[in-house]
């Protein structure tokens, strides 16, 4: 690897490159890239397109059966169904409330680093144990209903009840979330050149004039970026449903990951939990290309 | 627009940032403004207090504090330790030091990965370079969450369940953080790379001399998103290291929850602790932490 012969070995690496030397630094990374995520895809696609019967016959061909049989499964329905329904609530709430704390702690208020900060925490702790956490806040004789009780209002199911299960789901990840894209935002919002809301006040602009004028404009990019990234992360929310509901009370809280996982593990049903993996896979994927669509036209 | 209170600057300087107001104009929002952001803070951290609280106290005040809720709620009368005794006497201990070790095993053996595989996307010229990236590119962009279950059918047939290596190798190869150190070294005047081949310096001294040394905050971005995903894995470690022996401490402290007759002091005390490692270190680092994650995210 060494170069000590000087132009003519020069002028050989131009045409031919650094190939040799590329392919030792690049060997781990592209082998990792592509045993742990390309394989384990096409894997998901062979397994979902073959019957896997426990015991009854031998492994063979059923082309789309696994899909057209998952598709009428009504358990399987009504995971996309409570999937969308939690997108639908969460996504829109989370980036809300983000963008509404970003501007607010990045205001030159007394003591905005350490509140941001406060909101920030939950994100470090590992999503099982947030669960852990808000299991026992959740539950009959939690601390939720104590305080209830002391305002004078009867004690609430939260996890246990039909109505409430997957809001209470929701003010998890929710709590988890918010801090975290809150943080992207922040970095956005820093980025904004001052004169601009100089102008726009010398303009006679108020507060909401200046928000909607200046910061929503400039932050899009920033914007785009966390809707996508967050619509797939609440997507593939797993520990919380697995911990605090297991998916009930009867399906109201059983969001797609929970429901792959369960064929998988709970019905060994292996060729369905493939299946339903290659939807997932592929509702994400078509979230990420609406992610390049909107990212490239925000840099035009 | 009304009085000036304040002393004009002297004509011909510079106008202020902000056009100066009425004080009491400008005050009072402010002072809602912090009202506001006080209570959301406390509102967000409430829970973690709460949590906190709960693993210091005797546990048969966890939930006689709670109805109604008081001020001992959030508070304790008497500290004890005691739970944190009972939490190693089930083993906990071995949960904490198995995500202890895969989590260094992560860093250690992903930042090497990482940052080899980005030094050569960003500075090597060599056929195929754009084809390799949009490989890597594609890969990454499939969440690991969503293919867990496919790849633990794989790890399986390769008999390496319960093994740490099937725990630190997803963990690895995180596209976030090949494309953070990437940008990075972009960002590297190429000359001083370029001086330093003529000098006979070979790529791996170029790597090794010129660019890691230079590049010590994205390292460290690159490392806490390797942190970050390893100490908190729950899916993966789930599937494929259910032996007791084995189990990380996110797993361990969901196991603890779910069984009969839980012993609620030892499930904070384990929450606390899994939950401490990561806080002190975002917290010391939360800096290069949202400043790379959102570089890397955004460019």
């Amino acid at each position: 690897m060494t170069t000590t012969a000087p132009s003519r070995r020069r002028q050989h690496s131009r045409r031919f490159g650094d190939l040799g030397v590329a392919l030792t630094f690049l060997l781990p990374a592209v082998l990792a890239a592509v045993l742990l995520r390309l394989w384990p895809t096409v894997r998901a696609v062979w397994d979902s397109l073959r019957s896997t019967a426990l015991g009854v016959e031998p492994t063979h061909w059923v082309g789309f059966d696994q899909y057209s049989a998952l598709l009428r499964d009504p358990a399987f329905l009504n995971s996309l169904k409570i999937t969308l329904l939690f997108g639908i609530i969460v996504n829109p709430l989370q980036i809300a409330v983000a963008l509404a704390l970003a501007v607010l702690f990045n205001e030159r208020i007394r003591g905005a680093g350490l509140m941001r900060t406060l909101v920030f925490l939950p994100v470090a702790i590992p999503q099982s144990v947030s669960a852990v956490i808000w299991a026992v806040a959740f539950r009959p004789d939690g601390p939720l209903n104590g305080f209830l009780t002391r305002l004078g209002i009867a004690p609430q199911g939260f996890l246990t009840s039909p109505d409430q299960a997957l809001a209470s789901i929701i003010v998890v990840v929710s709590w988890i979330g918010v801090g975290y894209w809150m943080m992207f935002l922040i970095a956005g919002l820093k980025e904004i050149d001052p004169t601009l809301y100089e102008a726009a006040a010398l303009d006679g602009a108020g507060r909401w004039a200046r928000f909607r004028g200046v910061t929503l404009p400039q932050l899009r990019r920033q914007l785009a970026f966390v809707l996508v990234a967050d619509t797939i992360s609440n997507l593939l929310v797993f520990a919380p449903v697995q911990i605090l509901t297991g998916g009930g009370p009867n399906g109201r809280t059983n969001l797609i990951m929970n429901d792959v996982f369960e064929r998988a593990y709970v019905r060994a049903d292996a060729g369905a939990a493939a299946a339903g993996t290659v939807v997932v896979a592929l509702i994400a994927l078509a979230i990420v290309l609406v992610q390049f669509r909107l990212l490239s036209r925000g840099s035009d | 627009m009304s009085t000036q209170t304040q002393q004009r600057p002297p004509t011909g300087a510079r106008p202020e940032p902000e056009p100066a107001r009425p004080r009491s104009r400008r005050q009072r929002p402010r002072i809602g403004l912090i009202v506001l952001g006080t209570v959301i803070a406390v509102l967000f951290v409430l829970p973690l207090w709460w949590a906190a609280v709960s693993a210091l106290r005797p546990q048969r005040e966890t939930f006689s504090t709670l109805s109604p809720v008081s001020l001992w709620t959030l508070l304790p009368r008497g500290l004890t330790v005691g739970n944190f005794g009972r939490l190693f006497d089930a083993e906990f201990g071995r949960a904490l030091l198995n995500s202890t070790i895969v989590t260094v095993a992560t860093l250690v053996i992903g930042l090497a990965i990482c940052a080899t595989a980005a030094f050569a996307l960003a500075v090597l010229k060599f056929p195929g370079r754009g084809v390799i990236f949009a490989v890597m590119v594609i890969s990454f962009l499939i969440p690991f969450d969503a293919i867990a279950i496919p790849l633990m059918s794989i790890f399986r047939d390769a008999h390496l369940e319960n093994t740490y290596l099937a725990l630190v190798l997803p963990g690895v190869g995180n596209g976030l953080a090949v494309f953070l150190l990437r940008g990075f070294f972009l960002g590297v005047p190429i000359d001083l790379a370029e001086a330093a081949r003529v000098e006979g310096l070979g790529w791996w001294g170029v790597f090794w001399r010129i660019y890691l040394p230079l590049s010590r905050p994205a390292l460290i971005g690159a490392g806490l998103i390797l942190f970050v995903f390893q100490w908190q894995a729950y899916l993966w470690p789930l599937l494929i290291a259910p032996d007791p022996e084995m189990t990380v401490a996110p797993v361990a402290i969901a196991q603890f929850a779910g069984q009969q007759g839980v012993d609620f002091g030892a499930i904070f005390a384990g929450a606390v602790l899994t939950a401490l490692v990561p806080l002190l270190i975002l917290l010391f680092f939360q800096r290069y932490f949202t400043q790379s994650v959102s570089s890397s995210g955004l460019k």
